[in-house]
């Protein structure tokens, strides 16, 4: 019965040291896959710019980095949106225009859509639908017909209603929300000068 | 309390049989079918399946390995504990090297690393074969059984990449006249795969025994 108690709890411990000891080899390494991973997704919203800078917003409500270029011009910002697809958790981010009047770029960190399907909402075609749509306004779809970009008409994946739809929901749940956070975040640091 | 007396050694056989039955006569996969989630999972493409293989292999020979060295310091009755502490350090190890120098294949793998701690292979390697033989035979055993699995895997993966979406390790093969069987890369597709190749495996595995038997 001791031996039992013995063998067992001088194995968790082992175990616990070997794993506290591998998690600080390789966490750094991890935090900046991760790290790299977003700053890539926040670069490719504004791919005209040289060496843009990233900082996320002291707003607890949202994810919201400001982006500025080389020389510290304001290129706008990019809003991370979570919404429910068809196969898990969709992860975005939205670029806005620096005057918060225009939707510039969408980005798809990280889905878990069926491949070939859902997953087409990564597709080139489909994300730059987006742009110069308004933010402001509720973003719908159409199927087999050509979408006007002046009624902020996106064209749905055929075959993936689903994440067409959650995209879109996600987008028009939380950007007008995002649009207010960043012009009242922007407006106090106006003040406080 | 009663002792569970550990079993004697199965018999001797030579360290190239324990090495090559996880090929063949006793393939994890094909015959005695274990594993299967990751198998039917993972799949996708060859790299993927490569990928679930190699973490596997890893898992099942260090933790085949330190279950047989330590075989006679535990106690028959909390074994299994025991093992499957052994087995979860080194998942957890796997998990997190691949996700600091190999981050897209993890992402690719996602829950199914941290998932080989219930892998049956490993527990039924340990159980049949570690706990009651010496370290090397039993780490050969874990080894030959981490490939054939890696091999299944890579297989598997290759038939349902080469189907739907015409390419292999990523490279187009098919060329752009083919059109893809998307079916072959959704779930459906692992099943039709695993059927084909377990029955096209297990055809040539029977004609060689008839012929072995009629010479």
């Amino acid at each position: 019965m001791r031996r039992m108690i013995i063998v067992l709890t001088s194995v968790m411990v082992l175990s616990g040291l070997v794993l506290a000891l591998a998690d600080t080899v390789f966490q750094p390494q991890i935090q900046a896959n991760k790290h790299r991973a977003l700053q890539t997704s926040l670069a490719a919203i504004f791919p005209k710019a040289t060496k843009p800078q990233f900082k996320q917003l002291p707003i607890k409500k949202m994810t919201i980095y400001r982006g500025t270029d080389a020389s510290g011009t304001l290129l706008g910002y990019a809003v991370g949106i979570v919404t429910n697809g068809y196969g898990g958790p969709i992860s975005l981010l939205i670029g806005l225009s620096a005057d918060l009047k225009k939707i510039v770029g969408m980005e798809v960190v990280e889905d878990s859509e069926t491949p070939g399907m859902g997953a087409r909402i990564a597709d080139d075609w489909f994300r730059n639908q987006f742009d110069g749509l308004n933010p402001l306004q509720t973003i719908t779809y159409v199927k087999n017909e050509k979408p006007d970009s002046a009624k902020n008409q996106i064209e749905a994946i055929s075959g993936a209603t689903i994440s067409t739809k959650a995209v879109l929901s996600g987008l028009n749940s939380s950007i007008g929300e995002a649009v207010s956070l960043i012009k009242a975040s922007s407006g106090q640091q106006e003040s406080n000068k | 309390m009663t002792d569970i007396t550990i079993e004697a050694p199965t018999k001797q056989r030579s360290i190239l049989f324990e090495f090559a039955k996880g090929f063949v006569k006793e393939n994890p996969t094909f015959v005695q079918v274990l594993g299967m989630c990751p198998t039917l999972a993972v799949t996708t493409t060859v790299v993927n399946g490569m990928g679930m293989g190699l973490a596997t292999l890893f898992v099942l020979a260090l933790s085949g390995l330190v279950a047989s060295a330590v075989k006679r310091i535990v106690p028959g009755e909390v074994r299994i504990p025991v093992y499957t502490v052994i087995i979860a350090t080194f998942v957890t190890l796997a998990d997190l090297f691949m996700r600091a120098y190999v981050p897209p294949l993890s992402k690719a793998l996602g829950p199914y690393v941290p998932l080989i701690v219930v892998n049956c292979i490993i527990m039924g390697r340990i159980e049949a074969f570690a706990s009651k033989n010496p370290v090397v035979p039993s780490l050969v055993d874990a080894v030959g059984m981490g490939l054939g699995f890696t091999v299944s895997l890579m297989v598997l993966g290759a038939l349902r990449e080469l189907l739907g979406h015409g390419t292999l390790f990523g490279v187009d093969i098919l060329g752009p006249g083919f059109r893809p069987m998307l079916v072959m890369v959704l779930p459906p597709g692992a099943f039709l795969s695993l059927g084909i190749l377990m029955a096209a495996f297990n055809a040539v595995k029977d004609r060689n025994k008839l012929v072995l038997v009629g010479g």
